[in-house]
């Protein structure tokens, strides 16, 4: 049985010669010293060999570290740290400094983390206690979930052709939880900010899906890698400008960036539906939002900027394409954080004008772009 | 979580619960019957300042807002009856600190009209100078707040950068960054050398110029004007019938200030515009502020002008007119035990918010106040603010909070 397990994480395991390879460290004439990969390590230890080839084996490697929990963990690491700096440059600051002085204090969102967890965890009486503790650590569901069918070039757990189909719907879940959280903080703040998520969300959904849709159709299907072999030549923002501007303007209203950050503005319902959540439950639901922007960021990249397609880098392996990926979401991530710098944030009503309107329209030409395109079968011609 | 209740045999006051709670208790009930959600907005908030807002919103659109001050008041008016009269100097700058110059201006005048004494020109001028700086600085300062109060964190950060030209300029001069405590019956505490004129002339250079990128960023940013524009509107009527005053009331098209209509100190000597503008909305309220920091740089620049053709010195008088070139050593041998004689002496100065009152009742005995009434900006257009809010959504609260720049510690007193 273990065996068999064995044998079945090793034939579908994550190739990095980086680390599978033997590395010669010094070789005289007669004697050649070599460190042995790390994977043999453990490779004749019973239980032990059975855990390192799980972590080897794609679909949990997907999910837990590339494209997954851990690349999720050094994004918002990196991206709160740069978001607080770049705001600061503009601003005459300094930003996060004192924390690690010798690299800009880029540890700071660690040490921010790690004060959160030494914080009291105050549950206030009016809380509905089971449901107020729990659903923080539920929003983790609809955030790894999308990474068992968003593949990272050879690295996917599940090779679906309706990848991005799932992934859209898996990915508007977590407002249904953010408001499940106001429920069940039970306070009018609380109430106010469920209903700002609520109408945010009626004003970006459909436009989000819609945008997808139109590079569906362009590609003629909605499998991740497919799409990504379709952009090889001429990358999907050239094809449907419009399907690309409307996606980005429906993420940033998604995650609540500026000048959408309409359900959390602390100056007036006072971070919304998270207002009582205090130590590291308020550390995780602050990072709902960097999480599902990783999320959509990476969508966006996959539809429109060529997923992974990037130069090989021999000595990765199967993450090189892992790795552009990442950089290709970490550089929109920054665009869209970088928004905070010189934008004040619409009210509620003006948002819900701009998603049903003008959003709308830009989303409509965006679904004629694409129908057009598939028409002609312009995948073909390319 | 289990409740322990400790048999103690003391039940709590009646008065805590008539007196301490925010609203009556039939208020929640009945707009529960209106469906209706009461919002206690502050004082521990974000966009309230150190006030509470109780907010009736029905759906997103506000009802009624009830205000419920206080929570800075200390005492101002009852605390100068039991100083010296110019140890009431540094206490009537407390109310708003970034005004100091303004707020003890109006006291001062007020004992100077009582002693009748002029004060000399280079006194006059150095008053203006500073008291336009401190215009300056305390416009800034709410133009920052109203920056962060709409969300944007860079129109917050370079008006506070900014200010801190004017906290350098009180510094130079007075040797505080605030509070200076620097106007004094008969004149001012020390004069102004030449190298801080022309410092205070770099710096007016420096915030005209960063002002520019100011208005780049935040006055003209779209996200801005939509959310400031026909917000909050006043008319001229119901600007006039909630008596609304300052840079407030002349947003709604009412040309009245008092550094025009009753000139003191040296405004009626410089050439400056009043700027009044129509709409007597939140954006107007804010862009009257706006220009009205390009017309105290241009006051302060003909100040410092005037300052360096003059002779130095003769900075104060004493209480017999006689000339002084410094008040180190007899300021308070004349002024430590004045005594005013009896009556009541009135002033009205124009603060940054709007206009200042100061009452002075005296005895004609006593070394200190009888009685000191000050009526701060703040109070006067609170009516205005909270009428102002009816009608406008939940997240223009603090839209219309920051477009009247409201102060909570100056109008508590």
């Amino acid at each position: 049985m273990l065996s068999y397990l064995l044998e079945m994480f090793r034939q579908n395991s994550v190739g990095i010669p980086l680390i599978t390879r033997k590395v010669v460290l010094y070789h005289t004439a007669n004697k050649i010293a070599y460190i042995p990969p790390l994977t043999s390590l453990f490779a004749k230890i019973p239980i032990l060999n059975l855990i390192v080839a799980l972590i080897f084996w794609k679909p949990f490697f997907a999910v837990l570290f590339a494209p997954g929990l851990v690349c999720i963990l050094i994004a918002i690491l990196f991206i709160i740290w740069f978001e607080r700096k770049v705001t600061a440059r503009v601003q005459w600051r300094y930003g996060p400094l004192e924390v690690s002085r010798n690299v800009g204090g880029i540890i700071q969102p660690m040490a921010d983390g790690m004060r959160y967890f030494f914080q009291e965890v105050i549950v206030h009486r009016e809380a509905h206690k089971p449901y107020f503790l729990q659903f923080p650590l539920i929003t983790f569901l609809p955030v790894l979930l999308p990474i068992l069918v968003i593949p990272a070039g050879t690295i996917y757990a599940i090779n679906t052709p309706y990848s991005i189909l799932v992934a859209i719907a898996l990915i508007s879940l977590i407002p249904m939880i953010i408001v499940a959280i106001g429920w069940a903080s039970n306070s009018k703040y609380a109430y106010v900010g469920s209903l700002r998520e609520a109408m945010m969300y009626f004003s970006y959904e459909i436009v989000l899906m819609i945008a997808a849709m139109s590079m569906v159709i362009i590609y003629g299907s909605a499998n991740a890698i497919e799409i990504v072999k379709e952009q090889s030549t001429i990358p999907g923002i050239l094809l449907n400008p419009f399907a690309a501007l409307a996606f980005f303007v429906a993420i940033a209203m998604a995650t609540s960036r500026f000048p959408f950050e309409i359900p959390e503005a602390d100056q007036e319902v006072v971070f919304g539906p998270f207002i009582e959540y205090t130590g590291i439950i308020f550390g995780v639901v602050m990072t709902l939002a960097y999480e599902k922007l990783y999320l959509l960021c990476m969508l966006f990249s996959i539809l429109f900027l060529g997923g992974w397609n990037g130069p090989f880098i021999p000595p990765l392996g199967d993450l090189s394409p892992a790795l552009w990926l990442f950089l290709k979401t970490i550089g929109l991530m920054m665009i869209f954080v970088f928004f905070r710098t010189f934008y004040a944030r619409y009210r509620l009503d003006q948002a819900l004008k701009i998603g049903w309107s003008k959003l709308m329209a830009l989303a409509m030409v965006a679904l004629i772009t694409g129908l057009g395109l598939g028409a002609v079968n312009v995948m073909g011609w390319l | 979580m289990d409740e322990y209740s400790i048999p103690v045999p003391v039940k709590p006051p009646a008065e805590i619960e008539s007196l301490y709670l925010p609203v009556p208790p039939w208020l929640e009930e009945k707009s529960k019957e209106g469906d209706e959600l009461v919002l206690f907005v502050g004082p521990q908030h974000g966009g309230s300042g150190h006030m509470r807002l109780i907010v009736r919103v029905h759906g997103d659109v506000i009802r009624e807002v009830i205000p419920d001050p206080g929570f800075v008041h200390r005492g101002v008016e009852k605390l100068a009856e039991n100083k010296l009269y110019i140890q009431n100097i540094p206490l009537v700058e407390r109310p708003a600190i970034m005004d100091c110059i303004n707020m003890s201006l109006g006291y001062v005048r007020a004992i100077e009209k009582a002693l009748d004494i002029e004060v000399p020109e280079r006194a006059k001028y150095i008053r203006t100078m500073l008291a336009e700086v401190c215009r300056i600085g305390t416009h800034l300062y709410d133009a920052g707040i109203l920056s962060v109060f709409l969300g944007h964190t860079t129109g917050f950060m370079w008006p506070f950068a900014l200010r801190e030209l004017t906290c350098e300029i009180l510094m130079r001069v007075s040797g505080a960054r605030i509070t200076a405590s620097y106007v004094v019956p008969g004149g001012v505490r020390r004069d102004v050398d030449r190298g801080t004129l022309n410092f205070i002339s770099d710096a007016m250079t420096y915030i005209q110029q960063k002002s520019k990128d100011f208005e780049k960023v935040f006055i003209r940013n779209p996200v801005t004007i939509a959310r400031m524009k026909d917000v909050g509107v006043l008319s001229r009527k119901e600007a006039i019938k909630y008596g609304v005053v300052g840079p407030f009331l002349r947003a709604s098209g009412v040309e009245y200030d008092v550094r025009a209509v009753e000139p003191y100190d040296a405004y009626d000597e410089l050439t400056w515009d009043v700027i009044v503008a129509d709409d007597g909305d939140s954006y107007s309220r804010f862009l009257v502020r706006v220009n009205e920091i390009q017309q105290s740089i241009g006051i302060v620049r003909q100040c410092v002008k005037a300052l360096k053709d003059m002779p130095e010195g003769k900075i104060a008088v004493d209480t017999k007119g006689k000339m002084l070139d410094s008040v180190k050593g007899t300021f308070f041998r004349t002024f430590g035990r004045l005594t005013l004689p009896a009556g009541e002496f009135t002033t009205l100065t124009e603060a940054s918010r709007g206009t200042l009152l100061y009452t002075i009742v005296s005895d004609g005995k006593s070394n200190a106040p009888y009685r000191l009434r000050v009526v701060t900006p703040g109070w006067y257009y609170l009516k205005g603010f909270m009428e102002s809010l009816k009608g406008c959504r939940l997240a223009d609260l603090q839209a219309v909070y920051g477009s009247f720049g409201y102060f909570p510690p100056e109008a508590d007193r």
